[in-house]
């Protein structure tokens, strides 16, 4: 058994309007995404990635991120009960160059454990036409465990070449 | 072919402690990489800080760079030199019932014993408030002025006594 296993990836061949990963295994103590992902909504070069938890649409989600656009703008904004995350990462859109996918990296601690809500930091970028750095945290404010996690851009669809990889991350040798 | 990470220590605690410490880090691999979920018991606050200890060194040998944000519209910047490695957020008791800060240490060839150990850190105290000050984000570069091998770490709270119950601990051992 490997400490840092892939539960599972998704690579769209066409677009796709969301991704979900179900059935998470309940045996690992964190888990980590790992997103490359394009969108096609059109007059944008980024947007935010939504995501919902366990098929969550109640206003049971928080989100804190701080960014830089274009290297020179900072600051940073509070997303309080909302009814899905509003930046689990970032989507690059057509208004950017042609072959630039987001790349994000989401840890997720122990999304098992139903003593705590379940949190979670990530690192997003959207590079290209609209510059977009940002390091942000995520609260779903619910005990259950993580079940399933369902990741989509604001509209339209994830394109072709989106790469999604689920991990896992033992506690034990 | 070796195992990239290996689990070190797991720990989830049973009731509330004032520090997590393992001792006796073998020397064996590269990095060292730490994921935490953990909540301070700081009286009439919605945020604490988690300190760094390395060797058991409580001498003013540390410093921290960081980036942080607690408040809409802005992000900060500080260094400064303590007698631990500070600025990462957790919540504390007034923050959203059950809820954890999360964050990862990284430490970099730990075992070598020729370079001063530096702790790349993200850490977010998150919480349902848009309230200035009652959540925190951290991206933190800390220093420790030794060239000794890493062989214990200690993770502590700032103002608060204690991590309370469930807060988690995971170390690994990153072999390159």
């Amino acid at each position: 058994m490997a400490v840092f296993e892939a539960i599972a990836t998704t690579y769209l061949e066409s677009t796709q309007a969301s991704v979900t990963f179900s059935s998470i295994p309940q045996t690992y103590e964190h888990l980590q995404l790992r997103i490359s992902a394009r969108g096609n909504i059109t007059g944008s070069a980024g947007h935010p990635m939504y995501m919902r938890i366990n098929g969550d649409t109640g206003s049971n989600y928080s989100n804190h991120t701080m960014q830089t656009y274009g290297g020179s703008s900072l600051n940073a904004d509070p997303y309080v009960n909302f009814a899905y995350v509003y930046q689990a990462g970032r989507v690059v859109m057509p208004n950017s160059n042609a072959g630039f996918y987001a790349a994000t990296i989401i840890d997720i601690l122990d999304y098992r454990n139903t003593n705590k809500n379940t949190t979670m930091t990530g690192f997003t970028e959207s590079l290209s036409a609209s510059e977009y750095l940002s390091f942000y945290s995520v609260l779903w404010n619910d005990t259950a465990a993580v079940t399933s996690i369902l990741l989509y851009p604001p509209s339209n669809d994830f394109v072709a070449d989106t790469t999604m990889t689920l991990y896992g991350l033992n506690s034990a040798n | 072919m070796a195992a990239a990470f290996t689990v070190i220590d797991h720990t989830e605690l049973s009731g509330s402690a004032t520090t997590w410490t393992k001792s006796s880090i073998p020397s064996s691999y590269d990095h060292l990489y730490l994921e935490f979920s953990a909540r301070s018991d700081r009286g009439s606050s919605s945020r604490d800080e988690m300190t760094v200890r390395l060797n058991g060194d409580t001498g003013s040998n540390y410093s921290v760079t960081q980036m942080f944000a607690v408040s809409a519209g802005s992000i900060g910047s500080q260094r400064q030199s303590t007698t631990a490695i500070e600025k990462i957020y957790l919540p504390a008791s007034s923050s959203t019932a059950d809820t954890f800060g999360a964050g990862t240490l990284w430490i970099p060839n730990y075992a070598n014993t020729a370079n001063f150990k530096q702790v790349l850190i993200q850490a977010a105290c998150e919480g349902a408030t848009n309230t200035n000050y009652e959540w925190g984000l951290a991206v933190c570069a800390g220093l420790w002025t030794s060239t000794a091998a890493v062989n214990q770490i200690t993770l502590g709270i700032l103002t608060g006594t204690n991590f309370v119950q469930y807060s988690t601990f995971t170390l690994y051992g990153v072999t390159a």
